[in-house]
């Protein structure tokens, strides 16, 4: 399968390694700096690597899920200083609990574009490279899920255009109804046999016994020693940075301010080298064409 | 020039009492208590306090000193802690429990349930009784005496009898 970016051609263990880092640093840092240097990166690459999908995505996929979040979390947490003004209940609303609540639309927001990226990048046979030997059944089991959606969907087309030859004479409510149920009915048959297809045929090649070996078109490389040494020392600092409080930012019972010291911005920085490793990859290799080719 | 001034006096003393009047004769009849809301127990257990909630602890424990306030008949010591905060700009937030029919106040200026260690929260004193149920189920009486009290120690610290109840021994 054609790679999508430089980042794609690396070794699947430094993508995983890299979405481990940014999923995980993202889906728990609450500090605003973090969360925009996430959102950005992570729109930026999503965008990059998903084009036009990538964009239609960030708009009217994870805004709708922003503002939610900042509806909902005000109706349900009165916690903070700044009272704006009573809800009918009688509990306060503050201003403190709106800003709590676009803070987690935005890390909501990051995660699901992190994982939009991560589909693109990790693709189903780069996860079995990685935990085929060590977890066979789970991970055929997850990358079979990943990927029944897609096929699904292009599946259910089929179905619906063969389907319309057949019975397109029936009109009205209840016809729809009918042509519906029949669809959806051939398409759980279609679903349960082709996973069990998928099994047999899994297991006739012997997947998941102790002396098999599998072809992979991935090598170590030196690059990719140097990119996991560079993902390693990030996350290394980055934890450490965690646990010495550096992402701490405290929305309740007041939003805290912070000061620009010298630690808390070499923390940011790191993690913002880290969100946009793919990025800068991304863009040296396209340097890197655009002068060989002004070179011939 | 005398005459001009009691005059007018009697004029703004008859409407003065013509307003409270009116205002009396909105819902039941108006009543005068005191209410006061303190959190003084908490400054001997500051070290279970996490630092961002230190600076809500007024320097004496006083989060409102004891004050008259205007009551309507019928009305419970909840509804008089709602108006109140309202209308002295006092964060507080409640939770409506069915089960006991009655308001729970989780927090008071933003001090909480649980958050000066497992024991802490929020306790009501009528007259220095504290009643073992809801807040929304105290009616009123005129002249009553509402003190809200933070506690550490599910009550023993402030003087409720109900803790040797609650804890084991």
């Amino acid at each position: 399968m054609r790679n999508k970016d430089a980042f794609s051609s690396c070794h699947p263990l430094v993508n995983f390694l890299f979405f481990g880092l940014t999923i995980g640093f993202s889906s728990f840092v609450m500090h605003p700096v973090s969360l925009l240097i996430s959102l950005i990166c992570a729109a930026v690459y999503n965008i990059y690597l998903n084009g036009r999908r990538g964009a239609y995505l960030s708009v009217f996929f994870m805004l709708p899920v922003l503002l939610l979040t900042a509806l909902v979390n005000p109706a349900f947490n009165h916690r903070g200083q700044t009272v704006i003004t009573y809800l009918p209940g009688g509990n306060p609303l503050t201003l403190e609990s709106v800003i709590y609540g676009v803070a987690a639309g935005v890390l909501l927001a990051c995660v699901i574009c992190w994982f939009a990226c991560f589909n693109a990048v990790m693709t189903s046979d780069k996860f079995l490279y990685l935990f085929g030997r060590i977890l066979p059944s789970l991970s055929l089991l997850i990358s079979m899920t990943l990927r029944f959606i897609p096929r699904f969907r292009v599946q259910l087309r089929q179905v619906k255009d063969a389907r319309s030859f057949i019975d397109g004479g029936r009109k009205g409510l209840f016809g729809k109804i009918r042509r519906a149920a029949t669809v959806v009915s051939v398409m759980i048959t279609w679903a349960l046999e082709n996973g069990i297809h998928t099994a047999d045929s899994m297991k006739g090649r012997g997947y998941g016994l102790p002396h098999r070996t599998s072809f992979s078109v991935y090598r170590f490389e030196r690059r990719d020693a140097f990119a996991l040494l560079w993902l390693l020392c990030c996350g290394a600092y980055l934890i450490a940075g965690a646990l010495r409080g550096g992402f701490y930012f405290g929305y309740y019972p007041r939003v805290s301010s912070f000061s620009p010291d010298p630690y808390f911005i070499s923390v940011q920085a790191v993690y913002l080298a880290l969100c946009a490793t793919p990025l800068t990859l991304d863009h040296s290799e396209d340097l890197k064409w655009k002068k060989l080719r002004s070179a011939l | 020039m005398k005459t001009v001034k009691t005059a007018a006096a009697a004029l703004a003393a008859i409407i003065l009492s013509f307003l409270i009047c009116s205002c009396a004769g909105k819902g039941g009849e108006a009543r005068k208590c005191t209410v006061s809301i303190t959190c003084e127990t908490i400054l001997d257990n500051m070290d279970k306090l996490s630092d961002e909630k230190k600076e809500l602890v007024p320097e004496d424990g006083v989060i409102l000193a004891e004050t008259e306030a205007v009551f309507y008949e019928g009305e419970s010591v909840f509804d008089l802690l709602l108006r109140v905060c309202k209308e002295k700009n006092i964060h507080m937030e409640f939770e409506n429990t069915p089960v006991y029919n009655s308001a729970y106040i989780e927090g008071i200026n933003n001090l909480y349930e649980f958050d000066c260690g497992s024991l802490s929260g929020w306790m009501y004193s009528v007259n220095g009784d504290f009643p073992n149920y809801g807040c929304s189920n105290y009616s009123l009486k005129e002249g009553d005496a509402v003190k809200w009290v933070y506690t550490c120690d599910l009550g023993a610290d402030v003087g409720a009898g109900m803790s040797e109840q609650g804890r084991d021994k």
